[in-house]
């Protein structure tokens, strides 16, 4: 059949097939990925699980074992199917299976359910079959389902917000459904569109494994392991020449290993396959532990965090008013002639920072704890917290005394550029001497921020809000109002020396004229 | 002559339907039955409408949204469209873009929002290309050093044009209504929005929109648009009546305009929620 022979050639190439095979339930580039991760059988590179746990619980299940027989004697102690322990051979359906809300576009965090278009419990589901509508922000977009089954239970009703991951509904999945998938990519390609039921579909969780040239479940061939019968030489009966429990069964019986008449004991046996089954068919993944290595820029966040955690830290609260950074602001925008450069509130921030740490350099230190010795740094090398899709990363901006307002809008834009796009080199994150952490942009009042080693403060500005003050005649106005939190290493720098600095901070921020006093 | 047919070999076809004044209603039938029974692509181009009206997203909660007492004593027709997205006061002044493609249109491009707005967000710059435009650019909040997620088309800081899209199975509308120029009255219809990006930062109406009018004359972003569509697709004119040939005739399009006494039952639902 044309699956074996090209399984033969090429088992592995799974270049462009996602794209026919999923709709907007899966988004690309997390299928590339499993698909990458399954022909190595290896776990590398979990963290970029994370983002797609939820669009292929499965995947989870097939990483974390990488001895594809021995993996299903382990009890998993999983939810599967709500049937009887019969054998599979006895019933005609799969198990249940929860279908999330997958991804539907970076940044989208949770959608509208608008509608549904299967009604009732029992309908039949077709895959590739729309299964529901929801919004995100500015987009509807039709989900279809990647199963072929029918309608178990509902689990949202339409005007319910449901969060990417989440279970929409709960479908019992055809056990035609299964026998009609392999690895085999190019069948896929070809039915764009096509008759659906015979769709050949690649799924990387637990389908039935092609391999040494017989098709049959995972949980088939362990019992034949178990039976100590050769798979080859069992007739299959399924689809395509699909090796059955029953056929299995009756091989073994007409081979005299198993009578027929301890088909109970064998039921035993396959009691214990029917979790095996169940996990080939089911997954009640939701409440197992996921267990992820540590890499990259978070791998980089606990070993600075753990030094951190070493330094006695004490954090200096105050309220800025930025009434007058905001007006500044607005009038560098209307002034703006470059399209590429927007400006923002930051490098007004930023150089003014730098002024006071001209008054106070001993906040612009280096503390060798071997040594006993501060190092009152030079260059003002302001690090900027950021938050991107890869974790929590800090470049900085080098020799920001030397640099004007418009320099440092420039180059936090490219700096930011090459953070998303993970393009940071290690120029760029190193060498910082103080850091500031925006976290307000994202949310909350103000935080209590650690230091970023060898550094000896850090600056966490919260949400600016427009509250009401009064003014010096008793008057009340509208003010914005940032709150900022300094963190500070007490071995170098105490309260006073602190506060000082950041009323000189605070002075330039609400007096940006003065910043004009000390221009050259 | 061959020379451009050679450049336009690969290209894939988009019917271009230029129509002028057509009633905001209407376009809305018209792109959602061609988003569900064609299977070309098209590009529509609607320069201004004829009366104002406020089109609202598929799940726009009225007492939430719009000034329904003023609405209701001005006589302003209330639509609720197909697609998702804000609400917007549209007349004249607006100019209205639609692309409705299949899923495989563009190559490349995979159909979800980000990347549909992503695709469209180049093609519109280079529509504003040479003009002298402040910012118009990726919504990248640079407060928060990270990205947005894309939104709106803005100049500067200010929106110039919104837009929302629909993403079926196998085709995809995105669709846009520019501000070329509009009436400070009507803006007082619509309430602060709940719901707003991040860069809106508060702004009531009149100090987050701007108007096209102020950068590039109404034909020239008419022209441009279409040169900017016409280097990613095959141009074919079309007519209004050859869209309404490809159409089935089973077709039930969804936008509809919201009776008076749904807006009523709106302001009702209002008071009591603020009563309890």
């Amino acid at each position: 059949m044309i699956c074996r022979k090209i399984y033969q050639k090429n088992p592995w190439s799974f270049s462009q097939w996602w794209r026919c095979v999923y709709s907007a339930t899966v988004p690309p580039s997390s299928v590339a990925d499993a698909a990458a991760r399954s022909s190595s059988f290896e776990m590398g590179s979990l963290s970029r699980v994370q983002a797609t746990i939820f669009t292929n619980p499965r995947t989870l299940f097939f990483l974390s074992n990488r001895y594809e027989g021995n993996a299903l004697s382990t009890s998993f102690g999983i939810k599967g199917c709500k049937f009887t322990s019969q054998t599979m051979a006895d019933l005609p359906i799969g198990g249940v299976v929860d279908v999330p809300l997958a991804q539907t576009g970076e940044g989208i965090a949770e959608c509208e359910l608008l509608k549904w278009f299967v009604q009732e419990v029992r309908d039949q589901v077709e895959e590739f079959q729309p299964l529901c509508e929801v919004q995100s922000d500015k987009a509807t977009i039709e989900i279809t389902s990647r199963y072929t089954g029918k309608v178990l239970k509902f689990l949202h009703v339409p005007g319910n917000i449901v969060k990417v991951g989440e279970t929409l509904l709960k479908m019992v999945v055809d056990e035609n459904a299964f026998s009609n998938q392999c690895f085999e990519a190019s069948e896929v390609m070809k039915v764009q569109g096509s008759n659906v039921s015979e769709l050949d579909v690649v799924d990387l969780g637990l389908r039935k494994a092609k391999i040494g040239g017989v098709l049959a479940t995972p949980a088939v061939r362990n019992f034949v392991k178990q039976l100590g019968v050769n798979i080859e030489d069992v007739h299959g009966t399924g689809k395509e020449g699909r090796v059955l429990k029953e056929d299995v069964l009756s091989y073994a019986a007409s081979e005299g290993i198993l009578k027929e008449s301890s088909a109970s004991s064998a039921e035993q046996y396959l009691q214990g396959d029917q979790k095996f089954s169940d996990i080939s068919s089911a997954h009640g993944w939701e409440y197992e532990d996921k267990t992820i290595p540590v890499r990259g820029f978070q791998r980089a966040m606990v070993k600075s965090m753990t030094l951190a955690a070493k330094i006695p830290h004490f954090h200096y609260v105050d309220e800025i008013n930025c009434n007058a950074l905001v007006e500044l602001k607005a009038s560098f925008q209307k002034e703006n002639s470059d399209s590429g450069v927007k400006h923002t509130f930051l490098p007004v921030l930023i150089k003014s920072l730098s002024m006071a740490l001209s008054k106070y350099p001993l906040l612009n230190s280096c503390f060798s704890d071997e040594l006993q010795e501060v190092t009152l740094k030079g260059s003002h090398n302001i690090g900027i917290a950021m938050a991107t899709p890869h974790g929590l990363v800090v470049p900085n901006i080098k020799k920001v005394q030397s640099l004007s307002i418009l320099e440092i809008t420039k180059e936090l834009s490219r700096l930011q550029e090459l953070a998303l796009a993970n393009k940071l080199s290690s120029d760029d994150i190193s060498g910082g001497t103080i850091t500031l952490s925006n976290i307000g942009a994202i949310g909350g009042k103000f935080g209590s921020p650690l230091i970023n080693v060898p550094e000896v403060s850090i600056i966490a500005m919260g949400r600016i809000q427009k509250i009401p003050q009064f003014d010096e005649d008793g008057n009340v106005y509208p003010a914005s109002i940032m709150t900022v939190n300094i963190g500070a290493d007490h071995r170098v720098l105490d309260g006073a020396t602190v506060a000082r600095f950041c009323n000189e901070w605070k002075l330039f921020i609400e007096k940006p004229e003065l910043l004009m006093l000390h221009m050259r | 002559m061959a020379v451009s047919q050679t450049r336009n070999l690969g290209l894939p076809l988009i019917n271009l339907l230029r129509l002028k004044g057509v009633p905001i209603l209407q376009q809305l039938h018209l792109e959602e039955r061609l988003l569900r029974t064609s299977s070309d692509n098209w590009c529509i181009i609607n320069d201004g409408t004829i009366d104002p009206t406020i089109v609202m997203g598929i799940s726009g909660k009225p007492q939430e949204l719009l000034e329904i007492e003023s609405i209701l004593r001005d006589d302003i027709p209330v639509i609720r469209r197909f697609t998702g997205g804000g609400t917007v006061i549209v007349d004249q002044g607006t100019i209205f873009v639609t692309f409705i493609c299949n899923k495989d249109a563009v190559p490349g491009l995979q159909s979800y929002p980000q990347p549909i707005m992503s695709w469209s967000s180049l093609l519109y710059k280079k529509v504003f290309q040479g003009i002298e435009i402040s910012g118009f650019a990726r919504m990248i909040d640079y407060a928060s050093c990270t990205a947005v997620v894309l939104s709106d088309y803005v100049l500067g800081d200010r929106k110039f044009g919104g837009n929302a899209q629909s993403i079926t199975k196998n085709r995809w509308v995105h669709h846009t209504s520019f501000l070329w120029d509009y009436e400070i009255s009507n803006m007082g219809y619509l309430k602060l929005p709940k719901r707003a990006p991040e860069y809106r930062q508060a702004r009531d109406h009149l100090e987050f929109i701007c108007r096209m009018k102020d950068y590039i004359s109404r034909s020239s972003f008419i022209d441009r648009t279409i040169e900017a569509v016409g280097s990613e697709f095959l141009l074919r004119s079309a007519e209004l009546e050859d869209a309404h040939c490809t159409l089935g005739s089973k077709f039930e399009p969804s936008s509809r305009l919201l009776r008076k006494q749904e807006l009523g039952e709106a302001i009702f639902k209002s008071l009591t929620a603020s009563q309890s």
